[in-house]
């Protein structure tokens, strides 16, 4: 009887490690560089770090699949000091059937940042081997920012150009007003030059008579 | 000779700083300190500062001269000078033609990137993202993301000279910005372009101090700035570097475009040229060191940040084969690790040995890029790595556009000052003139905003300019030697200036530049005979990499076009002169008989 229950209590254990074992066909290989992440705040891996790991895989594939996993079906081995290990998913339903590995890639997927934020790592430092991570895309605004300083420019440089122009047409004209004055004063100048020397001869009282006398 | 009314400088300074401004450009950033890394670091400058002395100084000193006398653009001042040479002027007036055309849409690069640099993340800092989401675009991962952004998003290059594709909007703008600034800075010639070159002369400098001080803070700058100024004095026997020095000397200063002549024309007569051309030789030189030192720094960084990647990568590979705990292995202790490991799990090692990568930081040192390369590629990727990066590259593309367009404004009076020297054109206003020369230039400019614009501006870059730039100032200096007469030359400068020049400067200008310059000539003929068929860098978008490609028959055809068109102004307007002049005393001879005829 006892030796019965204690068969039966080792069973799920023995499963488990016929189950999960490196390069399982439906499993997954994890790396974790804590070290690297958080510096010195690194935590020390240990049995509550691995439970919290378990529990955030159940919730991806609960969220993913809406059946209820728990924490015992997510199934870890092999663990090694880099701190890395494989680990199998059993089915809720039927603890010695593994779900497939589709399924789990597409959960992780899904949660990959939920289960990054539980452990304060992120795409690079918590590594599923094989799983391709889904990069957010990149924020596009309306208008590209480039075009709105290049918009700046070119309307101060062509306002600038506009401004000097204007200005040589406007010294243009106030020049050749200034010229036009200038003649004018240069003709009264002449004229009065002229009176001074020999003055213009003003025929209407001249004595000479184009008409011959009768 | 040109009427009294003619333009000139406010002070001498401004000459002084237009001449700096036009010098001193992106050759001195870009192509320098490549040389000085390829001869031999420290060694270099021997040769340079010899070059300078026999060649530079002295034919610098010749334009300006010319220029100062005549007071006419080059077309005006060869014909002065001999009317069957009026051709030299006019190969000048083409080539710097050439030059206008393809230079400003490095100005056009350099917008495009300051731009961009208004961002929270910097657009060359990280790869984009592929469409379904899953990583980074495969042309950016198998290049870096600066070559990547380079090549395909500024550039949007085609893969080869043959296929041009549609003009890139963004570029075109980018363009059409650059020659409008170009048209304010010269738009009432001499009066906007002393003013402007106040600033576009004294605000690289500005820059590069800043960047001395950042460069010399950077993690790694030390092994760049040793690395590359470690003279290697064997380098010194090998003829490539003398030639490398001269021919350096000679397009730095920007001798035989005619912007010297042009910007000298509009000085006043008594001018103190001789100083004025010794002060701006040396600081182009003196820029081009100090450029140099910055660069270096840079690269150090660079290759340092590269180096340690790789050694961060090499660690993450042992640590995740070999399943070790992240802190048994640190960057300072990968060389022994791996000895370790190779000791200890020898099968397993040798799996591995293909995915390893091979640190060396010499290699990363030894890697020398010139040109655009370096400016806008090796650049970036050192600015992206740098704190507050947005920053350094905004001063950064600002000081690439004050240098690009301080030689804009040599290469573009180059073009008006002769036009406007024609009786014919003396009408028209300097902004209606200098705009239609901005407008032509921009539309013909066009072609090299397409996709394979790039292509070709490396064809216009390599062969419109260096081989009839030889042929025009040696031209000049025998033509002031010989054919003018050094005697009369002589007189010319001590009416000028109150002395004659020393002996030294003669014996300069009538045998040790013409030689040399021949020496240079027949090297490029040499070397483009023995070259074969020309070739070109094409950016291969599926391996991520340059590769050397033949020109097509086309592109050989418009090579030739480019290098016979200028030269053959020579020529042929000696020709054309001579049948004039044949013409013109025949029908003298004609009218004579006549006349006795009559009478």
């Amino acid at each position: 009887m006892l030796g019965r229950i204690v068969f039966f209590l080792c069973l799920p254990s023995v499963l488990a490690a016929q189950l999960c074992k490196p390069n399982a066909a439906e499993g997954f290989k994890v790396r974790l560089s804590i070290k690297t992440a958080l510096g010195d705040k690194a935590y020390e891996w240990n049995r509550n770090q691995r439970f919290l790991f378990q529990a955030a895989i159940a919730f991806a594939m609960s969220h993913h699949l809406e059946l209820e996993f728990n924490v015992s079906n997510i199934l870890v081995c092999d663990e090694t000091p880099r701190v890395s290990f494989w680990f199998v998913v059993t089915s809720p339903g039927d603890p010695s059937r593994l779900v497939g590995k589709e399924s789990v890639e597409l959960a992780v997927r899904e949660s990959r940042s939920r289960i990054n934020n539980i452990l304060l790592l992120n795409d690079a430092t918590l590594e599923f081997v094989g799983v391709l991570p889904t990069l957010t895309a990149p924020v596009k605004p309306a208008t590209p920012s480039w075009l709105i300083v290049f918009g700046v420019v070119i309307g101060m440089v062509g306002a600038g150009i506009v401004f000097l122009l204007v200005s040589t047409v406007v010294q243009k004209k106030r020049k050749k007003n200034e010229v036009a004055e200038e003649e004018d004063d240069d003709e009264e100048a002449q004229m009065k030059r002229t009176a001074g020397n020999e003055g213009i001869y003003n025929t209407s009282f001249s004595e000479y008579d184009r008409n011959t006398q009768m | 000779m040109a009427s009294d009314d003619r333009d000139n400088w406010e002070s001498p300074l401004q000459f002084v700083l237009a001449c700096v401004s036009y010098a001193v450009g992106l050759g001195n950033v870009w192509r320098f300190p490549y040389l000085c890394q390829m001869h031999g670091g420290g060694g270099f400058l021997i040769p340079y500062l010899v070059m300078l002395l026999l060649e530079g100084v002295p034919l610098f000193y010749l334009e300006l001269a010319i220029g100062q006398k005549m007071r006419l653009g080059s077309i005006g001042a060869w014909t002065a000078i001999s009317p069957y040479l009026g051709g030299l002027g006019l190969a000048s007036v083409v080539t710097s033609m050439y030059l206008c055309l393809y230079y400003n849409i490095i100005n056009a690069w350099s917008f495009w990137y300051l731009f961009h640099s208004f961002q929270s993340v910097l657009p060359w800092a990280a790869c984009p993202v592929n469409s379904n989401r899953t990583g980074p675009i495969e042309e950016c991962e198998k290049a870096t993301s600066t070559q990547y952004f380079f090549y395909r998003e500024t550039l949007n290059i085609s893969p080869s000279i043959e296929k041009s594709g549609g003009i890139h909007t963004g570029q075109a703008l980018c363009f059409l910005l650059a020659w409008v600034i170009t048209y304010l800075f010269i738009i009432r010639g001499v009066k906007s372009t002393g003013k402007v070159v106040y600033f576009t002369a004294t605000f690289p400098y500005v820059v590069l101090l800043i960047y001395l001080i950042r460069g010399m803070t950077l993690h790694g700058a030390l092994n760049g700035v040793k690395y590359m100024f470690t003279p290697k004095m064997e380098e010194l026997a090998n003829p490539t570097t003398w030639i490398n020095a001269a021919t350096q000397i000679f397009f730095s200063l920007g001798l035989g475009f005619g912007s010297l002549i042009a910007f000298a024309s509009y000085n006043q007569y008594h001018n103190n040229f001789e100083r004025q051309a010794i002060i701006v030789s040396l600081i182009n030189s003196g820029t081009s060191i100090f450029a140099s030192i910055v660069t270096f720094a840079v690269y150090g960084f660079k290759a340092t940040i590269n180096y340690e990647n790789c050694l961060d990568r090499t660690r993450i590979l042992l640590l995740n084969s070999f399943n070790l705990a992240e802190d048994s292995i640190i960057l300072n202790n990968v060389f022994e690790m791996i000895e370790k490991l190779n000791t200890t799990f020898p099968e397993q090692f040798a799996e591995l040995s293909n995915k390893l990568e091979d640190c060396n930081l010499e290699n990363e040192l030894s890697t020398a890029v010139e040109g655009t390369g370096l400016a806008f590629i090796v650049y970036s990727e050192a600015i992206k790595n740098m704190p507050l990066s947005q920053l350094w590259s905004v001063l950064y593309f600002f000081m690439l556009l004050m240098l690009g367009m301080g030689s804009m404004l040599g290469n573009i009076t180059a073009i008006t000052t002769p036009l406007r020297d024609f009786r014919f054109l003396s009408h028209v206003s300097n902004e209606a003139l200098n705009g239609f020369v901005c407008v032509l230039c921009l539309l013909l400019g066009l072609g090299f905003t397409t996709r394979s614009g790039n292509y070709w501006f490396t064809m216009f870059n390599d062969y419109g300019a260096t081989f009839s730039l030889l042929l025009i100032v040696l031209f000049e200096v025998i033509t002031v030697s010989y054919i003018y007469g050094i005697k009369r030359f002589e007189k010319d400068i001590e009416d000028m200036l109150g002395h004659r020049p020393n002996w030294f400067w003669k014996i300069m200008w009538g045998g040790i530049s013409p030689l040399l310059l021949i020496g240079l000539f027949l090297f490029y003929v040499i070397n483009y005979i023995q070259g074969g068929t020309p070739t070109y860098q094409a950016w291969n978008k599926d391996l991520g990499k340059s590769e050397q490609t033949e020109y097509p028959l086309f592109g050989q055809a418009f090579i030739g076009l480019l290098l016979v068109s200028s030269v053959s102004c020579i020529p042929l307007t000696a020709l054309y002169i001579f049948c004039q002049r044949r013409k013109h005393a025949q029908r003298q001879k004609q009218q004579r008989t006549v006349n006795t005829v009559a009478a």
